[in-house]
């Protein structure tokens, strides 16, 4: 097994940042890397179980990831990947969003541990880190700071 | 049962401030609130079940508190408080540090629970959650944080 940390400040209250990321339909709406997004079956997106089918821009590779767990009070959820272009197996990630309550910011934390199936297990440690995760976090930021601009 | 949360950014790796706030006996050196501070029965001060014996500044009374849990691996201390001038029982509190991987940062979240047995509330809450915690934090970052 394979464990990918990320970790980065958002400045922008932790309430907003969980209201955009909460929803697990959102990806195309805050992920830089993400084209299209469906929940299987019509569920809604914050049903324990619940499938979201998606597409990556660079190449239209498709992903369908399983919600685990999801927690509003600790801001929290878990996600399995079931089907996915990356050469991963037993692939298990979760969000946390923590509050910093002395510069009114978030502390988003995205980790994932995973099997690497072929290939390279650090360099697909380091794209799932920097191009998934990093990009995700930048990606939030720069998109509630232009709302904060814009009102 | 209050609770009390007090999180903050740090602009320093977080083996640098774990370095600084590690040391169960050092509050004093560091955070102008308190003075003088010794561990009792010369214990060392990273032995969990220490109890640290320490002094508000200017003569507030003084603090004994009990180290409950010491973690290297998760940057994290949990300790209770025996005697205080505070009005507080069954006070616990928590420091952990977590690593920002993206700008080698700390984040610093600070929490404690507790009952106010007498007299004001939000005047407890105060001096632990601003004049302790946050000012640790503020202390912190101005001692060892990158000026960016």
């Amino acid at each position: 097994m394979i464990k990918v940390y990320r970790s980065a400040i958002i400045h922008s209250p932790v309430d907003t940042v969980w209201k955009l990321v909460r929803d697990f339909n959102a990806l195309p709406k805050w992920h830089p890397a993400i084209a299209t997004s469906e929940i299987e079956g019509g569920l809604p997106a914050d049903q324990i179980g619940c499938v979201r089918r998606f597409t990556r821009r660079r190449d239209g590779g498709l992903l369908r990831e399983q919600l685990l767990s999801l927690g509003d009070d600790t801001r929290t959820f878990t996600y399995s990947i079931l089907v996915s272009p990356m050469p991963v197996a037993n692939y298990v990630a979760s969000m946390r969003f923590t509050p910093i309550t002395m510069q009114h910011a978030t502390f988003a934390e995205w980790w994932a541990v995973f099997n690497v199936t072929t290939f390279a297990q650090q360099a697909t440690a380091d794209d799932i880190g920097d191009n998934v995760f990093v990009a995700g976090f930048a990606a939030i930021d720069k998109l509630l700071a232009g709302r904060k601009e814009a009102q | 049962m209050t609770k009390v949360f007090v999180s903050a950014v740090i602009n320093a790796p977080v083996q640098e401030v774990w370095s600084q706030v590690r040391d169960f006996n050092n509050l004093p050196e560091w955070h102008p609130k308190f003075s003088r501070s010794h561990i009792e029965n010369g214990l060392p001060s990273d032995r969990v079940g220490c109890v640290r014996n320490f002094d508000i500044a200017g003569g507030g009374g003084t603090i004994r508190e009990r180290l409950l849990e010491l973690s290297d691996m998760d940057y994290s201390f949990r300790y209770c408080i025996l005697t205080s001038p505070l009005p507080v029982e069954r006070y616990v509190a928590q420091l952990t540090l977590y690593p920002v991987t993206v700008g080698d940062k700390t984040v610093g979240i600070w929490t404690a629970e507790f009952d106010v047995t007498d007299g004001d509330e939000a005047g407890v809450v105060k001096a632990v959650a601003d004049d302790t915690f946050g000012k640790a934090f503020e202390i912190l970052n101005d001692r060892l944080g990158r000026k960016t």
